[in-house]
């Protein structure tokens, strides 16, 4: 804990060479290119799957919140943040756990009880209701895993790449 | 029943946690922080707790340590060479008397596995066990207490989420919400 005296808190030295957290390298690159999508895919996997084995909307939306990081990683962080937006974390976080209440106020209007999946006119509506409450749980963690990313790496000088 | 294996993660993770206390490099010690996680998680699968698990390898010891990562690239290592924190021997007194203390309630646990514990035996943990599988149609009764019997709670839990993410970053970013 006495570091945190010693240390003078700025930029840092990465920023002090002008050369930001960011570095290029080709194999970051290569290799975040070829497993982004099975990442993606497992993360969905462990998020919908959560119904029927381990894992759930917490879990799968850590990891689909970590492909983005990967992106940021391998091609920029700025560069991603700039594809990405400002505002499609938040948005995402708000959406999940309006989807979620949603749905309780819903059964509710239907005549059941607040989050009393049976009511909805689907067939499976306990199954179904929950995977996709296990889905509103996963866009609320994957939103504030990605936003806390952009907003502790924001303040670096990251010069960023053209290839995202 | 425990065998060397058990035994050695709890002494690889108890090796951790105390390497995260005493380096004085930051980065090692977040290094050592990350292994401490995944021996938790390896722990919780022994535990029989794959769920929890899951998310201590995800949140421990994957995004933590990328966010603590990013933290110290704003920060410099110290100049001297000394590997390990010079230890407060009073603050280290205080540790183990509050380590001592809690340690007492541990004999008032069940065994693992115990039959008889309140855990197994209680008439909730009957009716969940009983009726999950036919009353939510899914095969993982973890996610139907969850997300079913227990739907209300996970939904506090997402607005915990929501309200600690959504405070945190008003507070740390001027740019995401303009």
């Amino acid at each position: 804990m006495s570091d945190a005296e010693e240390v003078p808190v700025g930029d840092g030295a990465a920023a002090e060479d002008g050369r930001g957290l960011y570095v290029e390298s080709p194999i970051i690159m290569t290799t975040v290119r070829i497993i982004t999508p099975f990442v993606f895919t497992l993360g969905l996997f462990v998020m919908f799957h959560g119904a029927d084995s381990s894992g759930g909307g917490f879990q799968g939306g850590v990891i689909v919140g970590t492909v983005v990081l990967m992106l940021a990683i391998a091609f920029g962080i700025e560069t991603t943040r700039d594809w990405v937006g400002p505002r499609l974390a938040v948005a995402l976080v708000g959406l999940g756990v309006l989807a979620f209440l949603l749905t309780g106020i819903g059964s509710v209007l239907l005549g059941g009880g607040f989050l009393e999946y049976e009511v909805y006119p689907v067939p499976h509506a306990i199954k179904y209701g929950i995977e996709f409450v296990e889905l509103a749980i996963g866009l609320v963690v994957s939103g504030i895993v990605t936003g806390l990313f952009f907003v502790i790496a924001a303040g670096m000088a990251d010069d960023g790449s053209d290839l995202a | 029943m425990t065998g060397a294996l058990e035994v050695g993660l709890v002494a690889f993770v108890l090796a951790c946690a105390v390497a995260t206390a005493l380096l004085r490099d930051v980065l090692g010690s977040i290094i050592a922080f990350g292994a401490y996680s995944l021996g938790i998680a390896v722990i919780w699968v022994f535990l029989r707790a794959p769920d929890v698990g899951l998310t201590e390898a995800a949140v421990g010891a994957g995004i933590m340590t990328v966010l603590f990562l990013l933290t110290i690239a704003k920060t410099v290592r110290p100049a001297d060479d000394e590997v390990l924190e010079s230890v407060d021997l009073r603050a280290l007194a205080v540790s183990l008397a509050l380590v001592a203390v809690l340690s007492t309630t541990l004999v008032a646990l069940p065994a693992v596995g115990d039959p008889g514990s309140a855990v197994a035996s209680d008439n909730v943990t009957d009716y969940y066990l009983d009726n999950a599988y036919e009353e939510t149609e899914v095969k993982n009764a973890v996610t139907a207490v969850l997300a079913a019997y227990r739907g209300f709670d996970t939904l506090g839990e997402a607005v915990v989420v929501y309200s600690a993410g959504i405070g945190l970053l008003v507070v740390l970013d001027r740019e995401v919400l303009g």
